[in-house]
């Protein structure tokens, strides 16, 4: 199961992304129930705030798009995992 | 002359942050006024969801801002505060207004870089502040670890360090500065919608008014200045000048590590994305090139002639928050129209310069009625997509 994380926008608008093969990772029982516990369904649209990071968030058939303001909580701690897994390699 | 701002649903003529503060107050001698201000704000859905979008502290008010004060606009009233690298606002305050110079060099370039920009608003276009009402300009530095960016968060700017690999600390550059108070005026003005082609208009606004701001405070006319946006945001292990170019989209950087500047400066390669929000930074490069031909076009200082149209475009009012380009070539036609006249070469290179970067400015539309219809598809190129850009990396 892989995760991917892309960070577009911010005032250099460049984009940035990240991925990790969650059954790869020595906490992988970790991962798993962090990726099942999210709230894939209850995002909600919310205006985009201006040179805000926007995350797109993919894994198996989720596919989420958040501001920068609403990445709070699991889904920090899910993007934060996920770099520093990138950061490591 | 610009027409007072005029509009059936928005009210332009008192700025929301002092419409905010009248409906908040409770003094039975600006009863009428607030009872007024609450209305507006009922009335008003962008200006209510700005209010929502506020922090939950309440903002500084410079004194003067509200009937009865008696300071006169003109100055600035800075605050910078400090947030110690976590992710916290506002921090804790640093420096305020008067005070000399702090030890801290992102303190101090915060701090001018709002001089400087309240000084070309204020000087140039009589503008008090980003709300027209002295609202206070306040700044965060040191935001974050490692944080590779510079926002408004509607109410404050904050700047991050950098990660002193691809990037420098985000206060060194005055153009970032100007750009993101800039956020402040728009979002004060025509709220332009940060998406889509609304998006990329607004962020054309903070590229164009963030050059001026430097251009303003260095004394450059249009052939000498740089129309960089972000020089020397990159340290000196990145291949490039800065992150974008007003004069020529797509050649800012071209690095082996960042990839190649992806700005467009024309029409036929407008990038169809759900990145960025609908490529909000990537497509301003249109709107972006026809100021700089409109610039150049006049000659002299970009703030005068071209400066005040596009700023008269954004305050006089009509103009949808979700407008797209060629609504908004139309609204710019409609002011250079307006202030210098037809058939004035300032109104002349205003429609040269949107019909260079394809964008169409139709004939037939009435020219300086603000409740001309804005947001029309009319004289505009059918934008060219990109699918590669959707694509994971």
């Amino acid at each position: 199961m892989k995760v991917v994380v892309s960070r577009s926008g911010g005032i250099t608008g460049m984009r940035t992304t990240w991925e990790v093969q969650v059954d790869d990772q020595p906490d992988a029982p970790r991962w798993a129930e962090l990726l099942k516990e999210l709230p894939w369904d209850q995002v909600e649209h919310r205006a985009p705030q201006p040179d805000r990071y926007v995350y797109r968030i993919r894994c198996e058939l989720h596919d989420v798009i958040l501001g920068e303001p609403e990445l709070k909580g699991m889904w920090r701690e899910l993007v934060d995992r996920v770099r520093a897994v990138n950061e490591r390699h | 002359m610009a027409a007072a701002p005029s509009h059936p649903t928005r009210c332009t003529i008192v700025p929301p942050y002092l419409l905010m503060r009248l409906a908040e107050l409770d003094d039975p001698r600006f009863a009428a006024a607030s009872d007024a201000a609450r209305h507006s704000l009922q009335r008003d859905s962008p200006i209510r969801d700005l209010r929502n979008a506020v922090p939950s502290a309440q903002p500084r008010r410079r004194v003067g801002a509200l009937p009865g004060d008696t300071a006169e606009p003109g100055s600035p009233d800075r605050s910078i505060a400090d947030a110690g690298g976590l992710e916290n606002l506002p921090g804790r305050i640093v420096r305020t207004e008067g005070q000399p110079p702090a030890s801290d060099v992102a303190v101090n370039e915060a701090y001018d870089g709002l001089g400087e920009t309240y000084r070309l608003y204020w000087s140039r276009f009589g503008r008090d502040s980003m709300d027209d009402a002295g609202m206070p300009l306040d700044a965060t530095v040191h935001y974050g670890r490692n944080y590779d960016n510079a926002f408004w968060d509607g109410q404050r700017m904050v700047f991050g360090d950098g990660d002193g690999e691809v990037f420098n600390r985000f206060t060194v550059s005055l153009s970032v500065i100007g750009h993101e108070l800039t956020h402040g005026f728009t979002q004060f003005t025509a709220n332009l919608a940060y998406e889509g082609q609304s998006g990329a208009l607004n962020e054309s606004i903070s590229d164009i008014f963030g050059s001026l701001v430097e251009q303003h405070a260095a004394g450059q006319d249009t052939a000498v200045a740089s129309w960089l946006i972000g020089a020397g945001l990159f340290t000196d292990q990145v291949e490039g000048a800065a992150l974008r170019s007003i004069k020529d989209p797509g050649t800012a950087y071209d690095d082996d590590v960042l990839g190649k500047d992806p700005q467009p400066g024309h029409m036929s390669g407008y990038v169809e994305t759900t990145d960025d929000s609908g490529g909000v930074h990537v497509n301003s490069g249109i709107p972006n090139r026809a100021f700089y031909l409109v610039a150049d076009a006049l000659g002299g200082n970009a703030w005068g002639a071209p400066g005040q149209i596009w700023y008269d475009t954004l305050t006089r009012g009509g103009l949808s928050t979700a407008v797209d380009f060629a609504g908004f070539a139309e609204a710019t036609a409609a002011s250079a129209v307006e202030r210098y006249g037809h058939g004035s070469p300032e109104a002349s290179a205003v429609r040269a310069a949107w019909s260079a970067v394809g964008v169409g400015v139709g004939v037939g539309v009435a020219v300086g009625d603000p409740k001309a219809p804005s947001g029309s598809t009319k004289g505009s190129a059918i934008p060219r997509s990109s699918p590669a850009q959707d694509q994971p990396e």
